[in-house]
């Protein structure tokens, strides 16, 4: 997990700069992008083609149009040159004025025409020849023949109406006819090829712009593939993973792969998952731990019932026996002897309770005082061995004082719960030993019996709370409150508590507590200050 | 000196009588059918009137005119001389020739009216020697007299 964690920081790292990110080339984004730019660029070369194209089409219907206005601009000029030619003659023969109308008007309308043809023709190089050729015959028979003809039938009729006159005027208008005629089978010519190229110009473009709509379509197709293939499908394995998840399958675990931002989000699902799992197991262990509280509690309270009727059964069993019985001063005295040691037992367990309590509030205060540890430990091995005789004990004491400095009851509670432990947990006749010595500014107190022992698997539980092992099945009494206790104390004298112990062997409590050395030379220096 | 002179004569003699035996022709002698459009304006015109009076058969009218083409040149490309002689009214017998930068023609033949005739080619020098043809001349202004000559020569 840690790892996973690693992995993710540094790829974070990696690409947390925007201008890396950027230019991260695998990421969604760049590949939308680069696929986008792809159909831009496939759209953009089919219009391209398209304009091609559509440009020759235009170019070609141009060409087919000015084609057609060159054939139509020629045979209006031909028609004017005709009327020149038939009006001019009518009136050389018969004089008549009013036919010379047309003449004018196409003397007029000629030099118009002319131009526009002229300017029709001036994209046409190779054939500016032809139309010069043309316009020339037309301006020379204009200016050379009929314009003089006409003045000629004005001032000498006659003259007008020779031979000469008409077989000049037909040898003229022959060659203009000729040229016309070839000028026009060459422009009927073009305009049929122009035409021909604009409808196959036309064909084409409709074929290209087919193609291109085809190309276009193929494109957006292949490009919602890709989209759909890197985005949507991803995105359908998270929301899959998400629900299977969600189904409680806290094992789900989606492939890194893809594009930047989706192997992003299937990592991040994966920490997210290896988070609940971790999550959940945490949880598991304090629900486990708040069953193993909550059972401890129900055993503490069964303990606590079983601790305090027994002594209360034993006191009013033995005060009913004084009250209802006239009983010799000897047994009196035995029965109230049980009584106080039973109603010690009472205190002793409240008081154990109370510290508990109060050890948990924070609020254990300790008395700073010289104590000798020798002292302490003779007088609890003699209260000790008043209350049992089926024990044996041993007390070696290998120094006359072990002075420390601290509470002197909750030392002695300490000791007693040492010594009390021992004695429950032998059988009858066992020995009990009790040691004692100070080396190197440490006071070390042992307390070693033969009894049942603790096994292995209970012994890194043995001063929890409450924690009894197998005490209760044994039939052995106590709160389970008395090691915790001593615990708590111990380290608030700043000293160690500890235990060796083999099942069915025995076991040894040891605790350390800091020697007070003032007590070798002034015994009250240390209360002075 | 006149031994140098001599033998040069000699020679060059010989080569003409070479050419007159192969029958040499100009190299730029019209190979085909041409037309040739020049403009003329009379510049002189004289008449010989003989007796009787007035118009009548063996008059002569005798013009000169510049010719011009304007297409190459505003100035006169060259001159020609013409001379008539009446035959009885209008009718006349004409012969002139024209000078154009690149030979001469000679053309002759019968003529009524001033304003619109034609004349035979009868032949002519350097380029246009050999050529025959037609000349048509129309009358396009009065003051000055100008006319416009169209030859159409055959080769």
């Amino acid at each position: 997990m840690t790892n996973v964690h690693q992995i993710e920081l540094d790829h974070a790292v990696t690409v947390s700069h925007p201008r890396l990110r950027a230019l991260h080339v695998d990421s969604l984004k760049s590949r939308v992008i680069g696929a986008s730019a792809v159909l831009a660029l496939a759209v953009a070369g089919v219009f391209a083609v398209l304009l091609v194209a559509v440009a020759d089409l235009r170019h070609a219907t141009a060409r087919e149009t000015r084609s057609k206005d060159i054939v139509a601009t020629t045979l209006t000029l031909q028609k004017l040159v005709l009327d020149l030619e038939t009006s001019g003659r009518g009136f050389a023969i018969s004089g008549n004025p009013r036919l010379l109308e047309p003449w004018r008007a196409a003397r007029v309308a000629l030099p118009g025409r002319i131009t526009k043809l002229q300017r029709l023709m001036a994209e046409e190089r190779d054939r500016r020849a032809s139309v010069a050729n043309l316009v020339d015959l037309i301006r020379s028979y204009q200016n050379d023949y009929s314009i003089p003809l006409i003045r000629i039938a004005r001032d000498n009729p006659s003259a007008a109406r020779t031979f000469l006159a008409t077989a000049e005027d037909q040898r003229r208008t022959e060659e203009i006819r000729n040229a016309f005629d070839t000028f026009l089978s060459t422009e009927n010519a073009l305009a049929t090829h122009d035409t021909a190229s604009a409808r196959r110009t036309a064909s084409r473009a409709l074929a290209v712009g087919v193609a291109g709509l085809v190309v276009c379509g193929a494109f957006a197709l292949l490009f919602g593939i890709y989209l759909a293939r890197s985005i949507a499908q991803p995105v359908r394995e998270v929301a899959d993973g998400a629900t299977r998840l969600a189904a409680g399958d806290l094992g789900t675990r989606l492939r890194v792969a893809g594009p930047k931002e989706v192997s992003e989000l299937t990592a991040a699902f994966n920490v997210m998952a290896s988070s609940l799992g971790q999550n959940q197991a945490v949880l598991a262990t304090q629900n486990e731990q708040l069953r193993e509280s909550d059972r401890l509690k129900s055993e503490l309270v069964s303990i606590v019932s079983h601790e305090l009727r027994t002594p209360l059964t034993t006191i009013l069993g033995f005060t009913n026996v004084l009250l209802s019985r006239d009983v010799d001063e000897q047994s009196r005295s035995h029965y109230l002897g049980i009584i106080d040691a039973q109603a010690r037992r009472l205190s002793d367990l409240v008081r154990d309770f109370l510290d508990v309590k109060r050890i948990q509030e924070g609020g254990l205060e300790l008395r700073r005082e010289l104590i000798d540890m020798t002292a302490l430990l003779r007088e609890q091995a003699r209260f000790l061995f008043m209350e049992t005789e089926s024990h044996r004990l041993k007390l070696d004491l290998r120094d006359d004082r072990l002075p420390v400095v601290g509470d002197k009851d909750r030392l002695t509670q300490v000791v007693a719960n040492l010594l009390s432990n021992a004695v429950k947990y032998s059988p009858a006749g066992g020995l009990v030993e009790v040691y004692g010595s100070g080396r190197k500014g440490v006071v070390r107190v042992e307390v070693r019996d033969e009894g049942v022992g603790i096994p292995d698997e209970l012994q890194p539980r043995i001063f929890t709370k409450f924690f009894r092992g197998d005490a209760p099945e044994r039939g052995i009494p106590g709160s389970g409150l008395g090691l915790t206790l001593a615990r708590e104390i111990v380290e608030a004298h700043g000293g160690q508590i500890g235990f060796t112990s083999a099942e069915d062997e025995g076991s040894t409590f040891w605790i350390e507590l800091p020697a007070a050395e003032t007590l070798h030379g002034d015994p009250h220096a240390d209360e002075r200050r | 000196m006149l031994k140098k002179a001599a033998t040069l004569a000699t020679v060059a003699w010989a080569a003409a009588a070479m050419l007159v035996i192969v029958g040499w022709r100009p190299s730029y002698a019209l190979n085909g059918p041409s037309v040739v459009r020049i403009t003329s304006i009379e510049v002189q015109h004289k008449r010989v009137d003989v007796a009787p009076h007035g118009l009548s058969a063996g008059d002569t009218d005798i013009s000169r005119a510049l010719l011009y083409n304007r297409r190459i040149t505003k100035k006169a490309i060259g001159h020609g001389e013409i001379v008539c002689t009446f035959t009885g009214g209008s009718s006349r017998v004409c012969s002139g020739s024209f000078v154009l930068p690149r030979g001469r023609i000679v053309v002759g033949g019968a003529i009524i009216y001033r304003q619109l005739y034609q004349l035979a080619v009868l032949g002519g020098t350097d380029l246009y020697d050999g050529a025959h043809g037609t000349l048509t001349v129309t009358s396009v202004a009065k003051k000055p007299p100008k006319d416009v000559l169209l030859f159409r020569l055959a080769a």
